[in-house]
């Protein structure tokens, strides 16, 4: 495949249609009246005749100084020979990331700088015709573009793109990016990376170029783990774990310190061996409930890691409706349940249920007669509500419990010793969707729960009164699972972190349907909310992000800590130095210039065509 | 010593029939004292032989006379063959046809004046020999023609005739001679004048004649720029009669090519006269009328 570097040079051969317009345009013509003109008719056919050679002499000269014209035009253009263009060639550049590319190197600029110059560098040698796909590699492995072959546009892939704080996963990266080149054997990846991987994540093929930027020696201290918890069974204590690394070959000395909620809690130097590291686990007076960040002080080469977060969001209150005539283990058991808030009525107007359902939480029915039921979380208990995929079919006695459903909400849940006198008699319709057995006698179902679009509930098919169940010690397990799968609340209790680059997921009321992500650095973003559950994708920078729904507010922390990303040296050592001469062409394909080529085959046909001028001059 | 008639010089201001002219023509009329029917006499394989009893002439044999014209007398006394050339008995009509196509005006002088000039010196010569003279113009077809005349005094007639004369037209031999002889009653000597250039049928045109019944002498008069061209480089040739045009680029070679061509003619139409007992005269432009004449009369009537 030939490429031009000045195509506009072509504009030259613009002097064909001059030459050829100069070759046939003669010069007027005298016009001579003669008295006959047979005879010269006559004499021009002979001379037709036998000047063959002249006029083979003539055209070949016009050819000549065309084909010497063209020559030189396609000279001026540039031309370069394209050794393979097969679709084969395409070219993926992976960059890292990951955090260890924020390291600084010697000349002060980071590793990801260098090897995004080096991108650049390979796309600027993107052949016409060839493509390239830019993918990164981070906590996930992301395509930037398709294969594409406009080098502005893969600049413009490019330009934007930062190194995260995020642990890498380079393997994950390199394997999508050798399925990207199935079946294309001339395909070649381009990693840029700075190595600091292990050595197995090279998977040793030959389409992959792996070079490495700033792998020299780097100083680095890190913070590694950090969190807080609640002491157990103790409210008013929590604990924070805070480890920090020193990647150094010398023993440093590192101000730490470590705040909730701005409250600054530790703050101390830390001491810490060669190659060493400290580990604090400590306690405070209190709740562990807000936005915790450990910091540490040291001018090091990466500074990602010299910070953490944590956050505990704080209680919610699970508010309940329970309309019953009165049941003391029903009662009982909700009571008990840490951060609820009981309501109780003997009856209900039906038109009061869905301002109700909103309000509250959780309404349970229990063995009084509900209306249908709007959106909303309800717990019923020996009865049943029109509008159900199950309804009522009489009453069986003494049902035994034959079966049981692997639900969350029957984890732990022992069913042996319970025994019911009498139980209603359901039938379910065919499959609905949502719905789950939870356990069964032969005659019927005795406990369901359902899910669709609008609500969650959990069906009790006898009177509690009729049965042991609740004298049993898995009925409060029962109850309270089933009040955590009706109303999520999410990891209240435990501090909400995950690593930069991953995804957090959040359980969230059925009838939430968006919620709100604000990231550290203020950015805003509606997210959707698919089935009760709320995804987000932590950001590649480590903070607090905060997110929305309704009218509450909470909050998880994303940080890097990772032990193996704050080690930047370079690992894997199989890799050629970035500052080296650059790979053998993009794709393995190789430019080869053809301007003194032709510009040497128009000299020549020049020549020729001074040689035939020169004959035919001389036969004229 | 002339026998030009005085009206004659009327046409002095015509440019073709100046003083000089008539003066050259007054001398040729001196000269040319001999029957100008003994031009036509043994003259190849003639029509006309020994109708007559009254000798008139010898001439040297040429293959294709007649050889029982030749003297026994003389070839047994200098062995060589001489022809014993008689005068016709019968009044002798000379028609002299003058070819006035558009061609025939190329030429410094023009063709045509010289045309007019040999025709009115022979012309001239015949009236002085008491024989009749009938002139015609033509081209495409018979233009203007006149009648047979006779006497000296018809002379002016006949020069007015020929001054009358303009160019004009293509040529069609063929059809002209055709209708000529179809027209012609009498036998009698007839002289083409013309160029016989752009005909590409001057055979047909020829045979036409009856050769036969006539004595037909065809002279062939070319402009000096014809025989030898000065024309050199990238020209746009038009065709004086048909108007075609020719774009050539003229060199050495193709002037030669076109030389070697005319000479071809030139010997073609020479070799079908031979062939046919009909007179064939070339002469060019550049040679003076009465040269042409008298050479001519010279080569044919032995004006010795």
């Amino acid at each position: 495949m030939i490429q031009l570097a000045y195509p506009l040079a072509l504009m030259s051969l613009l002097a064909i249609p001059l030459l050829l317009a100069l070759h046939f345009l003669s010069p007027r013509r005298r016009r001579v009246a003669l008295s006959s003109i047979l005879l010269w008719q006559a004499a021009l056919k002979d001379r037709t005749r036998g000047q063959g050679f002249r006029r083979l002499f003539r055209t070949i000269s016009l050819l000549l100084l065309l084909a010497s014209v063209l020559s030189l035009g396609l000279a001026l253009s540039g031309p370069q020979w394209l050794a393979r263009s097969d679709e084969g060639d395409d070219t993926v550049l992976v960059l890292d990331t990951s955090a260890s590319m924020q390291t600084r190197t010697g000349g002060g600029a980071t590793r990801f700088e260098l090897a995004r110059s080096a991108a650049a560098d390979i796309v600027d040698r993107l052949p016409r015709g060839g493509r390239m796909l830019v993918m990164t590699s981070g906590r996930k492995a992301r395509l930037r573009s398709g294969f594409e072959s406009d080098p502005d546009a893969l600049r413009r892939v490019l330009a934007p793109l930062r190194a995260d704080d995020e642990a890498g996963r380079p393997r994950d990266a390199l394997s999508l990016a050798l399925s990207l080149l199935r079946n294309r054997p001339h395909g070649r990846i381009y990693f840029l990376t700075d190595g600091a991987f292990d050595a197995d994540v090279d998977p040793g093929s030959p389409q992959v170029v792996i070079r490495t930027f700033g792998g020299g020696p780097a100083r680095n201290v890190a913070i590694t783990r950090f969190d807080l918890r609640q002491a157990v069974a103790r409210d008013d204590r929590f604990e924070v774990l805070l480890t920090v690394r020193n990647y150094t070959g010398a023993p440093v000395s590192v101000p730490a310190a470590i705040s909730l909620d701005e409250r600054v809690l530790f703050q101390r130097p830390l001491q810490i061996a060669a190659r060493g590291e400290r580990t604090l686990v400590l306690a405070f007076p209190g709740s562990a409930r807000g936005q915790a960040v450990a910091r540490i002080r040291v001018d090091d080469d990466l500074a990602a890691d010299n910070q953490a977060f944590a956050a505990v969001n704080a209680d919610e209150v699970l508010r309940i409706l329970l309309l019953t005539r009165g049941n003391l283990y029903l009662e009982s058991v909700l009571e008990a349940l840490p951060n609820a808030q009981l309501t109780k009525r003997n009856a209900l107007r039906a038109a009061d249920l869905a301002l109700l359902a909103r309000s509250y939480d959780v309404v349970v029915f229990d063995g009084i007669a509900a209306p249908e039921l709007p959106t909303g979380n309800f717990l019923l208990v020996n009865t049943l509500a029109p509008g159900l995929p199950f309804s009522d079919a009489g009453r069986v006695t003494r049902p035994p419990i034959r079966g049981r459903g692997d639900s969350a909400l029957m984890r732990d849940v022992d069913l042996g010793a319970v025994r019911i006198a009498e139980a209603r008699r359901i039938v379910v319709g065919q499959s609905p969707p949502g719905l789950q057995r939870l356990f069964w006698s032969p005659q019927t179902d005795l406990a369901l729960a359902l899910l669709d679009e609008r609500r969650r509930l959990v069906y009790l098919g006898f009177d509690l009164a009729q049965s042991n169940f609740p004298l049993q010690t898995t009925f409060p397990l029962f109850i309270s699972q089933s009040l955590a799968w009706l109303r999520p609340r999410g990891n209240a209790a435990t501090s909400n972190y995950v690593a930069a680059g991953d995804t957090h997921v959040v359980a969230l009321p059925a009838q939430v349907t968006q919620a709100i992500l604000r990231t550290p650095a203020g950015k805003s973003e509606t997210l959707a909310v698919h089935d009760g559950v709320l995804r987000m994708d932590a950001g590649g920078n480590a903070g607090i992000y905060r997110y929305t729904v309704g009218e509450q507010e909470r909050f998880f922390a994303v940080t890097l800590a990772d032990a193996r990303e704050s080690d930047v040296s370079n690992r894997w050592q199989g890799g050629r130095p970035g500052g080296g001469a650059p790979p053998s062409g993009v794709g393995a394909q190789a430019l080869t210039p053809l301007w003194p080529y032709l510009l040497l085959l128009a000299l020549v046909l020049l020549l020729l065509e001074w040689g035939v001028w020169m004959r035919s001059h001389a036969d004229a | 010593m002339t026998t030009i008639p005085a009206s004659a010089t009327t046409f002095a201001d015509k440019g073709v029939f100046d003083d000089a002219f008539l003066r050259k023509l007054a001398r040729l009329e001196w000269v040319a004292r001999k029957p100008l029917r003994g031009l036509l006499h043994g003259e190849h394989t003639t029509s006309r032989r020994g109708r007559g009893l009254e000798f008139s002439d010898f001439r040297q044999y040429r293959a294709g006379d007649d050889f029982r014209h030749i003297d026994w007398n003389v070839y047994s006394r200098l062995d060589q063959l001489f022809l014993k050339l008689h005068a016709a008995d019968d009044d002798l009509t000379l028609h002299l046809l003058v070819d006035c196509s558009a061609s025939m005006a190329f030429g410094e002088p023009p063709k045509f004046d010289h045309a007019r000039r040999v025709a009115a010196a022979l012309a001239c010569i015949a009236l002085n020999n008491l024989d009749r003279v009938a002139v015609s113009a033509f081209s495409g077809s018979i233009g203007a023609d006149l009648s047979p005349v006779k006497g000296r005094r018809q002379m002016a007639r006949v020069l007015a005739f020929l001054a009358g004369q303009r160019c004009g037209g293509t040529t069609g031999l063929a059809m002209v001679l055709r209708a000529f002889a179809a027209r012609t009653r009498h036998p009698g000597v007839v002289v083409l004048i013309s160029d016989l250039l752009g005909v590409p049928d001057v055979e047909s045109g020829l045979d036409a004649l009856r050769p036969g019944r006539h004595e037909v002498v065809v002279m062939q008069l070319l402009a000096e720029a014809e025989i030898d061209p000065p024309l050199d480089g990238a020209l746009l040739m038009v065709d004086a009669e048909t108007g075609d045009e020719l774009t050539v680029t003229v060199d050495a070679d193709l002037r030669a090519l076109y030389q070697r061509h005319l000479d071809q003619r030139l010997e073609a139409t020479e070799r079908y006269c031979r062939r046919r007992g009909v007179e064939y005269l070339r002469a060019s432009t550049a040679i003076a009328f009465e040269d042409i004449v008298l050479r001519y009369l010279r080569q044919g009537i032995h004006l010795r």
